[in-house]
């Protein structure tokens, strides 16, 4: 792989009495989606705030396209949408799209030309002239997120972005956020939403308060955790199952549902001898499936409760 | 460079495009075009020429002198102005009575019903030469000045005939009569100014407060700029592309180019007002004599100049600390307290100026004039009315100019840590600490 396009190496934030980000390191490689995870408060705004150097780490560097230079003096190539969306509610939508361009080093002529053909892309083309505090809610998230994307950036850096919108709004996003990965080019978001990650990602880095849980590909990550659930649907013989679910020899934690039943299998068992026990206890079932763990099961099982924590329990 | 200017061009468009931009700009030449230009056409009414019967009873052609020292009398004392008077002398001797009826009763009509109507009658006899007494009906014997000017007329008409009776040159005679005629002109600092004293006050005036208003708003609307872009969040997204420096530096100069903008347009307007007040008063139909008395104030090129100077220089001053009350607060009400820091000196500033208008060279409006945060009304002002020492308008020019970097570096520190800042307001403990950071 070439230069990643994000490093973050050991990277430490301390806020008046607590620590936001504690000794963080990962690196996002160039190309595809990153997903930066983590419950609320777990310190992913301030991780992204410090890659565009809003806020200036303690400790630790950040380097973006291996280059010493800071996100600043390189923001003609990264895109950001920060969490707190914002936009100047009196200025008209072409103008402020351009402006957001320009301050991104766009010339005046092209910033305008690429923000009608945005407009155009987001169904807004007749709201150009139009005041952003005339635009809906959904509208208004458009722009921003327009505005982020307006200089074809080669970085992408999106603080929840899909936070807030409706069914439609959110495909039109991902479609977008899956356009960019597809040219070759780099998308970081963050969310606290696991489903989204899930979907989308090639890599994720989960984070709890404020230090790294989980690092790597989506299928590293899932492997690792190792694929031991299964999905039961009954037809019939439900005691007959019951059980040979009771058989801790079998299985470590069983959710019953009546009809249906997620079981998590013993150490030392396997899916096969599940299967055979349940067959020869006459069980009748309509589904069997070994299921891949879900990121938000990892993310329960490696956080656990630690990440949901209230803030001052550190302090305490 | 670049995203200062896209930062400047949206800040001037943001200002320059509302209907409150285009109301003051507009407002302030009319009200300075009325003030200038009524009075001038209220004073029209008492300076037209008054028609006058002369209901003569002398009988020693002393009727006939008043009526031509009466005709003699203009308007101003320009060559070629029109007459004061205009006389219809009756001889009446011996029937002073009726003629003087008969007049009374053409006085005062109206005038579109009647070809011709009196102002006033004035009744002479043969004792008035030696007892001064004469007799005036007429329209308009509450008008103080014109029957003060009357009065004086008819005593002249009454020296003059006199002194003739008892046998002196009538050339000796008029040129002994030549009444004075003061023409003022304000000397200030040992040179002349050219302008009368009420002119120059108004002008001075004016600036001091035109100067100290547009401050106080211009820094106002920076101020609430840089809260509205901390309230709105969209502060991120420009921290993120753009230096503080730049944020500061383009927000400031371009609410600064709005209010320059503004300045601009009305210190022409003053400029073409008072340089073109001959025509305004030919399209008004005042005569151009009549406008040329009023204090009205006129703007030397010189004087603008100076003015546009310490606008932009004090607006920076003060715009860049407004920026930087506006980065450490999250709304208006919560900048009040720190806006009570600059108030105080804009306040004095304001009154130095009436120290200056007293003495401007005085030990007040000199150092005022010469002091960062406090020249930008005194030393126009002072320029206004009397003439400043080059070396003392360069050293009040350099001095601000230190200032303004010694402001500039303190006003990015505070935007710098402040534009980020949310919650609770900072003391003034911890914003002197933002100061001290890397």
């Amino acid at each position: 792989m070439s230069t990643p396009a994000v490093l973050i190496d050991h990277v430490t934030k301390r806020f008046s009495g607590h620590t936001a980000v504690k000794d963080l390191s990962f690196t996002v490689p160039a190309g595809g989606i990153f997903g930066l995870l983590g419950p609320n408060g777990a310190g992913k705004s301030t991780t992204i705030r410090m890659i565009m150097d809003i806020l200036e780490p303690d400790e630790g560097r950040i380097s973006l396209f291996g280059s010493a230079a800071s996100s600043r003096d390189l923001s003609a190539r990264v895109g950001f949408l920060p969490e707190e969306r914002g936009l100047y509610k009196k200025m008209k939508i072409l103008e402020h799209l351009a402006f957001l361009g320009e301050v991104k080093g766009m010339r005046v002529s092209d910033a305008k030309s690429k923000a009608s053909k945005w407009l155009d892309r987001l169904g807004l083309a007749d709201w150009g002239q139009k005041k952003v505090e005339d635009l809906s809610k959904g509208m208004q998230q458009k722009v921003q997120f327009a505005g982020a994307l307006i200089h074809d950036p080669e970085l992408v850096i999106l603080d929840e972005p899909f936070s807030g919108l409706d069914p439609v709004n959110l495909q039109v996003m991902k479609d977008v956020v899956v356009e960019i990965a597809r040219s070759g080019r780099t998308v970081l978001f963050s969310t606290h939403i696991m489903e989204q990650a899930e979907r989308m990602c090639d890599r994720i880095v989960i984070i709890a308060r404020g230090e790294k849980v989980v690092d790597g590909t989506v299928t590293d990550v899932k492997a690792g955790f190792g694929n031991r659930n299964i999905a039961l649907t009954f037809s019939s013989g439900k005691e007959a199952a019951e059980r040979v679910m009771a058989d801790r020899a079998l299985t470590a934690k069983v959710d019953d549902y009546g009809a249906s039943a997620e079981v998590s299998l013993a150490d030392g068992a396997t899916s096969q001898q599940l299967l055979i026990a349940l067959v020869n206890a006459g069980v009748g079932l309509a589904r069997f499936e070994v299921v891949e763990p879900s990121l938000q099961a990892i993310f329960i099982a490696k956080v656990g409760n630690a990440g949901v924590a209230p803030a001052n329990a550190e302090a305490a | 460079m670049n995203k200062i200017f896209a930062i400047i061009r949206r800040e001037f468009i943001a200002r320059a495009r509302t209907r409150a931009f285009l109301i003051t700009t507009l407002l302030l030449p009319v009200f300075m075009v009325v003030v200038s230009v009524v009075p001038a056409l209220m004073m029209r009414g008492g300076d037209r020429t008054t028609l006058i019967g002369v209901v003569d009873g002398t009988t020693d052609g002393f009727g006939t002198s008043v009526e031509s020292g009466l005709t003699a009398e203009t308007l101003s004392s320009k060559p070629g102005a029109t007459k004061r008077y205009d006389v219809r002398r009756i001889s009446a001797a011996g029937r002073v009575d009726a003629v003087r009826d008969s007049l009374v009763a053409l006085t005062g009509l109206n005038s579109s019903n009647h070809r011709e109507t009196l102002d006033g009658v004035l009744v002479l006899a043969d004792s008035t030469l030696r007892t001064g007494d004469a007799e005036y009906l007429g329209t308009n014997t509450s008008g103080l000045e014109s029957m003060a000017m009357l009065e004086g007329s008819l005593s002249k008409a009454m020296r003059q005939t006199r002194l003739a009776k008892s046998g002196i040159d009538p050339a000796v005679l008029k040129d002994a009569l030549r009444s004075a005629d003061l023409k003022t002109t304000k000397v200030s600092g040992g040179r002349a100014t050219g302008e009368s004293g009420a002119a120059s006050f108004i002008i001075g005036y004016f600036m001091a407060f035109v100067l100290y208003i547009s401050v106080v708003i211009y820094g106002q609307q920076t101020m609430m700029s840089v809260i509205e872009e901390k309230t709105s969040r969209i502060m991120e997204v420009l921290a993120s592309s753009v230096r503080p420096f730049q944020m500061l530096l383009g927000k400031v100069l371009g609410v600064g180019s709005v209010g320059l903008l503004q300045m601009a347009i009305w210190g022409a307007t003053v400029y073409t007002v008072t340089s073109q007040r001959g025509r305004i008063a030919g399209l008004i139909g005042v005569s151009p004599d009549a406008m040329q008395q009023m204090p009205i104030p006129s703007m030397s090129p010189g004087l603008l100049a100076v003015f546009l100077a310490y606008f932009i220089l004090g607006f920076l001053l003060y715009g860049a600390l407004y920026a930087a009350i506006g980065s450490m607060c999250n709304s208006t009400q919560d900048a009040q307290q720190y806006v009570a820091v600059l108030t105080p000196l804009l306040m004095i500033s304001f009154f130095a100026t009436f120290a200056i208008f007293k003495d401007p060279t005085g030990g007040i409006g000199v150092p005022m004039s010469i002091i960062p945060f406090f020249s930008q009304l005194a030393m126009p002002v002072r320029w206004s009315l009397a003439a400043v020492p080059p070396g003392q308008l360069v050293l009040s020019l350099g001095l601000g100019l230190f200032a303004l970097f010694g402001v500039t570096w303190v006003a990015a520190r505070i935007y710098r840590t402040g534009i980020l800042m949310y919650g609770k307001k900072p003391s003034f403990a911890e914003v002197f600490r933002w100061l001290l950071v890397k």
